[in-house]
């Protein structure tokens, strides 16, 4: 890595006002995992690093409300939510996806802030999120305001965090009644980036599916809600038929991208049965109470 | 500009104090204390070649930045035979055999360590899924699970 210049704010404030709106080469580090590939591959070569690690303590705490809502500090851990037993048992579906995101050295550096804000569309957790209805609150130097995971990411690691701003917290409503699943699909190892990943949360009201959020991630250039896929899914039961429209639509609305992980036309596919795949894992997934 | 600067931080028990650059990793500054156990190997955090402990937990040396130790404890694999007698984890290794040319060694024990401390007595499942980022290109990988489940037998 090339050398740069390393800042070691002690408030979110004081590291807000270290970052540079109009300075691409400056940029916030939480865990650093990510970036730090990043800087290896010399696809980044930072002038100046804000590390957040003394701010840390103040902004890792995880949280279940009484009502089931989820609010995590953006400097926790990814270990520090997979061990998290109120948030495991509020969102099984957070606690599945956790042990097969990288491995256990990585999770216990990366930090879900930087998870979210990296904009890596590889990452599991996003589309997870998004999923669910999560919003993050973002801190800039004049004010705070909340934006929805879904409308986070604008392209390939682009999103509308500005270069001054730092996402401080993630709040995830209460599931309810909702069922969620998270399907990862690998081409190497079970715990490599995907080729894929598709999360949905949804209702089921009785054979008729409703409040369907359907998410794909990896195989696309950015993590997004398939608002196509989702029309077909909501109000329908999830039999054979409707479900591969819904792969069909999600194909059609998708912009899919080829990487190592597999080509374009092979993507195609993994979505085109990831998505009924997904909704019958979250049928089958367990209430949470 | 990239000023280096003084850390203090705990290494294996010993409380130490060196200057560091910023873009320097856990690996390069281990190697400042003559600690050649965690090696870079993939340098993609993919491995486990370059596993370090630190405040307890543990991370890829080739993916943390130096100063992020500043104030911590840090345990490498050279801490285990300090005292001249192997730990229960190393001898389980040597008992069974669970390894070839090495390399991934100080990885693997230190990351045994760290799933016998979580799962004194872990199942198979839990033995592979813990060490599913440490990899072995001898792929002594039925021998190291014979290891680890007797390392947790001997109570580490």
């Amino acid at each position: 890595m090339t050398p740069f210049e390393l800042m070691e704010p002690q408030t979110l404030q004081e590291a807000v006002g270290l970052l540079d709106p109009d300075d691409a080469s400056v940029r916030p580090v939480a865990g650093g995992t990510a970036l730090m590939l990043m800087m290896k591959a010399g696809v980044f070569a930072p002038t100046r690093l804000v590390s957040l690690q003394h701010i840390g303590a103040q902004h890792s705490e995880i949280g279940v409300s009484g009502a089931g809502e989820l609010r995590i500090g953006a400097m926790a851990t990814l270990s520090a939510l997979e061990r998290n037993t109120k948030a495991a048992e509020a969102f099984p579906v957070i606690a599945r996806m956790l042990p097969r995101l990288s491995n256990v050295r990585v999770r216990n550096v990366a930090c879900v802030g930087g998870a979210l804000a990296h904009g890596d569309p590889h990452m599991d957790l996003p589309p997870v999120l998004a999923a669910l209805g999560a919003k993050v609150s973002i801190v800039g130097p004049k004010e705070s305001r909340d934006v929805a995971v879904d409308e986070l990411y604008t392209g390939y690691y682009e999103t509308v965090v500005g270069r001054n701003e730092l996402i401080a917290d993630v709040i995830v409503p209460a599931m309810q009644s909702r069922k969620a699943a998270y399907l990862k699909i690998t081409a190497r190892s079970a715990d490599d980036w995907p080729a894929l990943g598709v999360a949905v949360a949804l209702h089921a009201d009785g054979n008729t599916l409703r409040d369907v959020r359907l998410v794909a991630s990896a195989a696309t250039a950015m993590v997004m809600r398939l608002t196509e896929a989702e029309k077909i899914l909501n109000g329908a039961s999830a039999d054979d038929a409707t479900l591969k429209r819904a792969g069909d639509a999600a194909v059609a609305e998708a912009p899919i991208i080829g990487d190592i992980r597999g080509s374009v036309a092979y993507k195609r596919e993994l979505l085109r049965v990831g998505v009924g795949r997904a909704v019958r894992q979250a049928l089958s997934s367990r209430p949470t109470h | 500009m990239s000023v280096a600067r003084t850390i203090h931080f705990t290494l294996n028990g010993r409380k130490v104090s060196t200057e560091i650059e910023p873009h320097h990793n856990l690996v390069e500054l281990l190697q400042r204390f003559d600690l050649f156990g965690a090696r870079e190997s993939c340098g993609q955090g993919l491995c486990g070649c370059c596993t370090a402990v630190v405040d307890g937990q543990p991370v890829s040396g080739c993916l943390y930045f130096a100063v992020m130790v500043d104030g911590k404890s840090v345990t490498t694999v050279e801490a285990f035979d300090a005292d001249g007698a192997l730990s229960k984890v190393q001898q389980a290794f040597i008992d069974h055999g669970a390894f070839q040319c090495g390399f991934c060694t100080p990885g693997f024990v230190l990351m045994t360590h760290q799933l016998l401390q979580d799962k004194p007595n872990p199942s198979d499942d839990d033995i592979r899924d813990y060490l599913s980022g440490n990899l072995c290109r001898c792929a002594a990988y039925p021998e190291i699970i014979a290891a680890v489940k007797a390392a947790a037998r001997a109570g580490r």
